[in-house]
Formats: structure tokens, C-alpha cells, sequence
């Protein structure tokens, strides 16, 4: 047993800590709990856990600064807890260094499928992506040596800018990647932070691969923040 | 309102400013007038005119008096004979200046309460908007707290009924009861959202902030958030297959989804569930059908209004729908689109327009995630 996956969890509310640590221990995780950020970053330090949960709200720092501060030392996937209608709090999580974020009220699968997409982007070195040569879900297959995508089989015909974007969500897949981010990482850095040229894509994107562009199944949405593909 | 407080120096100084500039052109006019006619009648007048415009454009009753004596003097000082001398004691001249002074006085004491008045006039609308728009928070905050009892008091007593709970509850029945305080959970936090989207349109007053949003993504997550609490729902979803990008506050417009989707789930009693897109000339607009036993004749005119009704008919949930459907419609209006209902043969429709131009003001507005 001593080989349990340690997520430390800095969260101010007692009821949400109680109920996450239930959650956690009935999956074999270990626990590790903070009440305020000073208390959380010393444990962060002390035992080095695998993930971070951390609720933004806290009582003595505030929550970005706690993410600030374990950035400077550490690159351990860190899971922001925050309050809905807040996506310029998302925005600036994510792109102030957190992994993900998970909105309350939130659900037993919804938190343990982010653990598992944090703790699986940890093992791969890199930056974020993932290695793997496939992108394999529900028919939806991304061959990223030969740079084909078929789905059910019929090859699906995608230009340069799409072939890209699908790419890189697929490797990033079940985790939120903001515009920002994207329009980076697909247009460069001095891309214009307009983001309207990367939504007319993924509506095209979205014409090749989903059934129905108004239930997606692959690629969701996530109003003012950004895409996550189905991990 | 106003006459209580001295006179600050700036407005002090705009007063002056105004009376004397009024005057040098009143001169400038007058002795035009004069040069062509010898007629001090004229002259009078415009200073009498000059009088009105003082106290039109300037503050209080002493601007006006000292430019009625002012209007007096120059006229008798330039304008009469002996020229260039003040003299009130010629033949006549005292009936003239009197009337002048009483006329010029009188005038500028009218026009002043006239614009006093006004004024008053003007603050009393302004309170009566503002007393309205209390009398509106407090209704929306009376109906808010009956709504949010009732599932509490739900809620509570299932769950105390739960921990007091010594053996004699069957294992189906405790099943029963952690489902339906989960369920008046969810609506409660339903209930939360859109009062936290409400105190989204307050702050920036009856307009929201858009920016244009893909139809498709919003559509889909508000469906998406909808299905996450409440697994039961059958919802078909369609949207056109054009792209379309339509000016609006996100967040808001998928709470109008979720509320109306919810509505239908909950009070319909209809298992299918439809929302289609349509694209109009100018707008788009949103259907939401249901097959179930549609709305009461009666209620098809004041179900937006919210509240009011004294509870709902439908018999078949404690949840008011009243709340939900006055912030659909403040949320829809807000964006200068429409919202109303019709019954069909089978089940009612829900029907919302936004405009798909963007305004001229808002034009510029970056989106509310960007820099």
C-alpha cells in the first residue's frame, strides 16, 4: 500500500473537504488536507504530493498566489476548485499555471476523471502532451505519426489550421485548454488575441466530426474559457 | 433642493459669465436697433428678452433681479435722453422704467420658478422610477424566499428524518429520500444561478454586455449543463447548419435555456423535450416545445411576470416556475429580443428572439474572457 497516489487538497470549507477526502479515500488515494494556503504550501513542500486540489478562496492568501508559489518550485499538476460565472477566474487559473479546474457543485466522476487526466499528463515529461501515436474514442481515430483522422473508419478530410487543433486538443484530451492558449500554440505568439478565428474553425471542425454540431460528443465547449476533447 | 446650499465659485462665476456675455450682446443689438431707428420701445424689449435668457440660463433669482435693474439702467444711461446720463426724472420716463423693472422682474422670477419647477419635476420621475424598481427587487426577493423554503424545508426534514432514522426505513425508501433532496438540491442551485444572473444584468443597469457568441457552443453546453443535473431529461437539440455568430451575454442566454428546459421537464409532464434554432431575417430564434398538457389559458398573458399567480396549478411539484420565467423574460429583454408562449394541440412552446446585429454602441466590446 505504500505506493497510494497523494493529493493534497487546500480548501477552506469543511463540508467540501470532508466530502472530497470521502471521495478520494473510497478510490485509494491518499489524503492530504489544508485549511489555508500558508498550511498547503508547506505541505506542498514537505511531501510532495502528486496532485494539488486547490480551491481559490481561501481564508489567509489568496488562492492565485498559493498556484504562483507552487509554480516557482514545482511543476506537480495542480486542479483549481472554483465557483461558476466566475470564467475570468478560470481564465487567469489556467493560464497562471493551473492544470484544470472543476466548478461547484461538482459530482464523484467529474473530480476523479480530472485526477486521473492530471496524474496521466504528469507522466509524460514533456510540457503537457502526451506521446501516445493514438487518439482512440467511440470511432474517432487521430493517427498523429501519419497525421490521418478517420472516423468509423471513413477518412476525414481536414485542412492544415483544423488537422492542428484537433491534434493538439486530442493530446491534451479530458484536459481544458484555453483560447489563449490555443491561439498560441496554433497561430504563434504574436496571434491576434481576437479569438473569433478559432471558434469559425472548431464550427467546421465540428461539421467534420460530430453528428449533430449542436451535441457535440467529441469536442466541448466551455463558453469564455476555452475546449476540452472527450478524454 | 438647491437654494439652501451657497453658491459654489464656479457656478458663481458661470453666473456672471452668463449674464454679462447675454448683456454685451443685448447692447450690441440694441444699439444696431437704435442706430436705424430711434426707438427706445425696441431697445426695452430687448432687454427684456435679455432679462428672460438670464435667468433661463442661470442659476437662482438674483441673477435674474440684477439684470433686470442692470437691463433698467442701461437703457436710461444710453439709451435715453440725456445720453450718457442717468436721469429718471424726465417727463414720462419714471411710468417707462417702473413698468420696465416690474416687467423685466417679473419675467425672470417666472421663468426661474418655471425652471425650478421642472426640475422638481424631473426628481420626483426619477424617485417614482426608483421607488418602482425597489417595489420590484422586493417582490422578486418575497417570491425568492418562498420559492427557496419549500425545497429547504424539503430538504431538512429528509434529511433529519434520514439521521433519526433506528431501523425501520427500508433500504428503498432511504434511496427515495437522498434522491429527492438531491433533486431540490439541484433546483435550489438552479435558483441560485439565476439570481446570481439577475445581479449580472443590475450592475450594468437594464443592458448587458455582449459579444458575439457561436449559436452552436452555447446551445450545447447550456444542454450539456442541463443533462448533468437532470439525467432524465430527453431533449432533442437542433441547431441550422450555417454558422452563425449572435451578439450576447453567454452565460445569461444559457441560463434562459436551461430555465425554459427545466420548465418543461418539470411542469410539462411531457417526455420529449425539443429545442430548434431558427434563423429569422434579423434575429434568431429559439424554440422550446413540449408534448405535454400545455398552459392554462388563463396564465398565457402573466406567465412572465412572475410571482403573482398565488402558486401553480400544475399540482404535480411544489417548484414555482414564476421566478425562472421573470428573469428569462428581464434576461431576453435585456438584449432587446422578445420571449413569449403558445399552446398547441399537444404542449406549449416557448419561444425567445435575439437580434443578430450587433449595436452601434456595443460594437467595440471585447469579450468578456479576452484583455
Amino acid at each position: 500500500m505504500a505506493n497510494k497516489q497523494t493529493i493534497l487538497v487546500i480548501e477552506d470549507e469543511k463540508n467540501i473537504g470532508n466530502y472530497i477526502e470521502t471521495i478520494l479515500l473510497s478510490n485509494e488515494y491518499k489524503v492530504l488536507r489544508s485549511m489555508n494556503g500558508v498550511t498547503g504550501l508547506s505541505l506542498c513542500t514537505s511531501h510532495r504530493p502528486e496532485v494539488v486540489l486547490l480551491d481559490l478562496g481561501l481564508p489567509d492568501i489568496d488562492g492565485m498566489e498559493v498556484l504562483k508559489r507552487i509554480r516557482e518550485f514545482s511543476n506537480l499538476p495542480v486542479i483549481v476548485i472554483s465557483a461558476r460565472t466566475q470564467e475570468r477566474e478560470k481564465v487567469e487559473a489556467l493560464d497562471g499555471g493551473a492544470d484544470d479546474y472543476i466548478t461547484k457543485p461538482f459530482g464523484a466522476e467529474e473530480l476523479l476523471a480530472r485526477i486521473r487526466t492530471a496524474l496521466r499528463h504528469r507522466l509524460h515529461a514533456g510540457r503537457i502532451q502526451s506521446q501516445e501515436p493514438l487518439y482512440s474514442r467511440d470511432g474517432l481515430v487521430i493517427d498523429f505519426e501519419r497525421r490521418l483522422v478517420t472516423l468509423q473508419g471513413n477518412a476525414i478530410h481536414l485542412t492544415q489550421i483544423e488537422y492542428k487543433l484537433v491534434s493538439l486538443l486530442a493530446r491534451n484530451a479530458g484536459k481544458v485548454l484555453t483560447y489563449d492558449f490555443i491561439l498560441k500554440e496554433i497561430w504563434g505568439p504574436y496571434a491576434d488575441t481576437d479569438n473569433q478565428i478559432l471558434r469559425v474553425n472548431m464550427a467546421n471542425i465540428r461539421r467534420k466530426l460530430e453528428s449533430n454540431p449542436a451535441e457535440p460528443h467529441f469536442i466541448f465547449t466551455e463558453i469564455g474559457v476555452g475546449y476540452r476533447m472527450l478524454e | 433642493m438647491k437654494e439652501k446650499e451657497p453658491m459654489s465659485k464656479k457656478a458663481l462665476l458661470v453666473n456672471i459669465l452668463v449674464t454679462v456675455s447675454i448683456f454685451v450682446i443685448a447692447t450690441l443689438l440694441a444699439i444696431a436697433f437704435f442706430h436705424y431707428s430711434v426707438n427706445s420701445t425696441s431697445v426695452a424689449i430687448i432687454y427684456i428678452l435679455a432679462v428672460m435668457l438670464v435667468a433661463r440660463y442661470t442659476n437662482g433669482y438674483v441673477p435674474g433681479i440684477v439684470a433686470s435693474f442692470l437691463g433698467v439702467i442701461c437703457v436710461n444711461y444710453v439709451f435715453t435722453y440725456p445720453f450718457m446720463h442717468l436721469n429718471f426724472s424726465i417727463d414720462g420716463y419714471p411710468v417707462t422704467f417702473v413698468a420696465m423693472a416690474v416687467i423685466s422682474g417679473l419675467t425672470s422670477m417666472l421663468t426661474t420658478q418655471f425652471k425650478r419647477q421642472n426640475e422638481i419635476l424631473n426628481e420626483q420621475e426619477k424617485y417614482l422610477m426608483e421607488a418602482e424598481k425597489e417595489t420590484m427587487r422586493a417582490n422578486l426577493l418575497r417570491a425568492v424566499s418562498h420559492d427557496l423554503r419549500t425545497p429547504l424545508t424539503g430538504i431538512i426534514g429528509m434529511a433529519d428524518t434520514y439521521l433519526a432514522d433506528s431501523g425501520w426505513l427500508a433500504e428503498e425508501e432511504k434511496t427515495y429520500m437522498v434522491k429527492s433532496i438531491s433533486e431540490d438540491a439541484n433546483w435550489l442551485l438552479n435558483m441560485v444561478e439565476n439570481l446570481l444572473s439577475v445581479t449580472r444584468i443590475r450592475v450594468g443597469e437594464t443592458r448587458v454586455n455582449t459579444s458575439p457568441e457561436p449559436l452552436e457552443e452555447v446551445v450545447s453546453e447550456a444542454v450539456q449543463r442541463l443533462r448533468k443535473r437532470l439525467v432524465q431529461a430527453k431533449v432533442r437539440v437542433q441547431v441550422p447548419e450555417e454558422f452563425l455568430m449572435v451578439p450576447m451575454d453567454a452565460v445569461l442566454i444559457e441560463q434562459v435555456i436551461i430555465n425554459l428546459l427545466e420548465n418543461a421537464v418539470y411542469h410539462s409532464g411531457s417526455e420529449q423535450i425539443d429545442l430548434y434554432v431558427t434563423r429569422e431575417e434579423e434575429a434568431v430564434a429559439f424554440h422550446i416545445r413540449d408534448y405535454g398538457k400545455g398552459i392554462a389559458p388563463e396564465r398565457l398573458e402573466t406567465i412572465f411576470d412572475g410571482g403573482g399567480t398565488g402558486g401553480n396549478q400544475s399540482g404535480d411539484s411544489h417548484r414555482g416556475m414564476g421566478i425562472g420565467l421573470s428573469i428569462c423574460k428581464t434576461i431576453v429583454n435585456a438584449h432587446e429580443g422578445t420571449i413569449w408562449v403558445r399552446n398547441w394541440k399537444q404542449g406549449a412552446e416557448f419561444i425567445f428572439t435575439l437580434p443578430l446585429r450587433e449595436d452601434k454602441g456595443n460594437g467595440k466590446q471585447t469579450d468578456h474572457f479576452g484583455h
